[in-house]
């Protein structure tokens, strides 16, 4: 089952002509996907192509179609798409409309006329979920930049979406932050079996958590896959190559046809395995 | 006045802005703007309002002393200072006892105002301290290009453009975003809730009497 | 060139931001200032160059208080680099924006040319020079505002978060790009998330925590020395340095994945060719 299926999407906007080019693409159900690219290579196009705003907001030419959860995008409105797709803007703060952090997170649903009851619980939860509960009644001027993005991925959460889509949500934020924002994500991914997509320029972050990657470049999918296979991919054939990871790159340059390595997610396991295939003599005595 | 609903306080405004406009009397005046202020420390708004009531202070103060010099007579000066202060810190009053949400609320439910009219109200005040802080920093950035605000008014005019360009730019492209934000959810729907407390209760109508009643002796007694 | 004495800082009605930070910057060092989001980074930076006043101890500008001149004149011997081009990008042409600065010193016209030229010509400008600046990429609006603080000839150079938004090949090039002012003698301070950056390009890395200073010193003995706690102050060992930390016999200190990986290859050995992405 995909949560997203492009089919020969292509989709250019009605000013610059820039955008989509045959983009065939399947994002698996429960799926954690980063999604990689140089600036201008359409990642923020195809974030917005999940969400129907693009054609919807935007307007231009488009050929193919995208399915989300089965359904067309181009045959329903945005906001119908939207309480499916939750979608995380890069200008998260301007994404924010209410004046206090309940009034932000029950927007969609009383635009959607949910009753009032029942907003208060998914309001809860949404809150609760993202470790924002007890500042209901806190000003958003009065959050913190970490705390406006998890509002904003509240306000999102409170439609119950399936789908989870963040366009460059780390790039405000400090190391720990970012951390703290990827084990969100990667709980909703588990816990709720929502299916994540992040778009995103620092893949070592998304390492850990993330089990599939695409890669764009100029407009088209270069590369899909898991993140190994990714990986290995954009080394060898040198795109977009200086994005891969540190690990990852030492693994590629310290392997030979004869010499492999498994693939590194800590620093650990790589000290472990160089050592290992270190002259006997050069090994280190490696102590917990 | 936190526990009436929010139109309620609204018409209580509104009726004390019209009470003063009729009476002319500097006694019955400053009672009521003592009131008021018994009403604001109760509400635990005092403190936090301190500091501008006495800038308003000052300035109803200096609009009775300039009508002096033409003829107005002394009672009259000083009424009229006073309406300023007594109209204004009913608003501070009513802003500081009724959350915005609910007011938007009332305005569409009960008044029936267009909620997209009622949420550009709200979101200006939303993005009131977004903007501010935005202004200090494209101010600073370009201090640090070398702007100095010269002395020179049409020189500084001009100036002006290295601050005012940058943020009508910004301007522009957040509310392209808040536009995208709005459509994704869903707003401007047919049917809307609205989860705030917003419904008349025994003392609010109690209050609606009250008013009626001051308003009939202001009218007959002035 | 710009001595940080015993300075505190606190805004009206909070805790300090800064509390007793002294800092001595030498002429065309590169230095990193790390810590998390409201460690005080950005308020140390923005008292060096002039943005507010210190609540006690004082900023020295070559022996000199720099409360004396104030932002506008500090602007010509430390410019600074917001972390958002867009708050400053107004003008028409790349040329015209970055001549904004010098239009507003006391220059004679060909000096303020010369100015702009340089500034243009350092940052790889000049073919954009005639295009409209909210035109191009970001990273492009990033460089006119590098040429923008560099157009008033200052001798430090702060930067705020440069590489925020940027993908890794832009940020390839912006390193390169200070690296090479820094050649020139221009100093850098760099203020950063990016651990891996800290480590590849800059000598001395300030830490910033609560408002303290918690470290100043080589930034590889910062990643190196287990002593250090760096997660207590939010930041995290670059994978390069863990590894190089392990293996440190072998490889001495290095800085970048290419250096540990020759250095490591040349124990392993049986790698003589270059791979590609070794290359990187």
């Amino acid at each position: 089952m995909d949560a997203v299926q492009f089919e020969d999407f292509s989709y250019h906007y009605p000013k610059t002509g820039t955008g989509l080019d045959q983009v065939t693409l399947s994002i698996p159900v429960g799926s954690f996907t980063v999604l990689a690219g140089a600036n201008g290579s359409g990642k923020t196009t195809l974030c917005m192509a999940m969400t129907g705003l693009v054609p919807h907001f935007f307007g231009g030419s488009m050929s193919g179609q995208v399915r989300v959860a089965g359904q067309v995008t181009t045959d329903r409105p945005v906001s119908d798409i939207a309480a499916g797709v939750g979608f995380v803007m890069e200008d998260y703060e301007s994404q924010l409309v209410a004046l206090t952090v309940f009034d932000e997170v029950a927007f969609a649903l009383e635009n959607t006329a949910v009753p009032a009851a029942m907003i208060r619980i998914q309001v809860a939860e949404a809150l609760a979920a993202v470790g924002l509960t007890g500042l209901e009644e806190r000003e958003l001027s009065a959050l913190s930049g970490g705390q406006k993005q998890r509002l904003a991925v509240a306000s999102v959460l409170a439609s119950q979406p399936k789908i989870l889509v963040l366009d460059e949500p780390t790039s405000a934020l400090d190391p720990e932050g970012s951390e703290e924002l990827y084990s969100l994500l990667a709980q909703l991914n588990k816990e709720k079996g929502i299916t994540v997509i992040v778009a995103d320029h620092d893949l070592a972050q998304a390492l850990p958590h993330a089990d599939r990657m695409v890669v764009m470049e100029a407009g088209r999918v270069a590369f899909t896959g898991t993140l190994d296979e990714v990986f290995d991919r954009m080394l060898t054939e040198q795109v977009y190559d200086s994005a891969v990871p540190a690990l990852r790159r030492l693994k590629a340059a310290l392997e030979t046809e004869t010499r492999k390595f498994s693939p590194w997610t800590s620093a650990d396991e790589a000290v472990a395995e160089i050592n290992a295939s270190l002259p006997p003599m050069r090994r280190l005595s490696l102590s917990a | 006045m936190k526990s009436l609903a929010p139109l309620c306080n609204l018409l209580l405004t509104i009726a004390v802005s019209v009470w003063t406009v009729l009476i002319w009397d500097p006694a019955s005046l400053a009672a009521m703007l003592a009131v008021q202020i018994a009403l604001l420390a109760y509400a635990g708004q005092l403190r936090k309002l301190l500091k501008g009531l006495f800038g308003l202070l000052m300035v109803a103060a200096f609009f009775s002393v300039i009508q002096l010099p033409f003829d107005v007579a002394v009672p009259i000066a000083v009424a009229s200072g006073l309406k300023m202060m007594v109209m204004t810190v009913a608003v501070l009053l009513m802003l500081g006892t009724t959350r915005l949400p609910s007011l938007t609320a009332a305005l569409v439910s009960q008044v029936k105002i267009p909620y997209e009219y009622a949420f550009m109200f709200t979101s200006a005040l939303r993005f009131m301290p977004d903007f501010i802080a935005e202004s200090h920093a494209v101010r600073e950035a370009q201090i640090c290009r070398g702007y100095v605000q010269s002395r020179n008014p049409l020189k500084r005019i001009v100036a002006y453009a290295a601050l005012v360009e940058p943020m009508v730019l910004r301007a522009i492209t957040r509310s392209e975003t808040m536009a995208m934000s709005l459509e994704l959810r869903g707003f401007g729907g047919a049917r809307r809730t609205f989860t705030q407390q917003i419904a008349f209760a025994g003392r609010d109508y109690l209050v609606l009497a009250l008013i009626a009643v001051i308003t009939a002796a202001v009218i007959r007694y002035r | 060139m710009l001595e940080i004495q015993q300075v505190s800082f606190a805004y009206p009605g909070h805790a300090p931001v800064l509390k007793n930070v002294s800092l001595s910057i030498q002429a065309g060092e590169f230095i990193g200032l790390a810590g998390r989001n409201g460690s005080g980074k950005t308020t140390l930076t923005r008292l060096m160059v002039g943005l507010g006043k210190p609540a006690s101890g004082q900023v020295m500008l070559d022996g000199k208080p720099a409360k004396d001149g104030g932002p506008a004149v500090m602007a010509r011997s430390v410019g600074y680099v917001f972390q958002n081009p867009d708050r400053q990008i107004f003008r028409d042409t790349v040329a015209s924006e970055v001549a904004y600065g010098p239009e507003q010193m006391d220059w004679s016209d060909d000096e303020r040319q010369a100015a702009v030229d340089d500034a243009l010509a350092m940052t790889g400008l000049i073919e954009v020079a005639q295009a409209y600046p909210r035109g191009l990429a970001r990273s492009f609006r990033q460089r006119i505002a590098i040429a923008s603080a560099l157009a008033l000839k200052p001798r430090l150079l702060i930067l705020d978060e440069p590489t925020s938004g940027q993908d890794a090949e832009e940020k390839k090039q912006l390193m390169q790009l200070l690296g090479k002012l820094n050649r020139q003698g221009i100093g850098v301070i760099l203020v950063t998330h990016d651990m891996e950056m800290l480590l590849e390009h800059t000598r001395r890395t300030v830490v910033l925590h609560q408002g303290e200073k918690v470290y100043d010193g080589p930034t590889q003995e910062l990643f190196a020395d287990p002593a250090h706690d760096v997660g207590v102050w939010g930041l995290r060992v670059p994978d390069v340095a863990a590894i190089a930390a392990k293996f440190t016999k072998i490889t001495g200190a290095v800085r970048s994945v290419e250096e540990l990986a020759a250095s490591i290859n040349q124990q392993l050995g049986g790698k003589t060719d270059e791979k590609p992405g070794a290359s990187v």
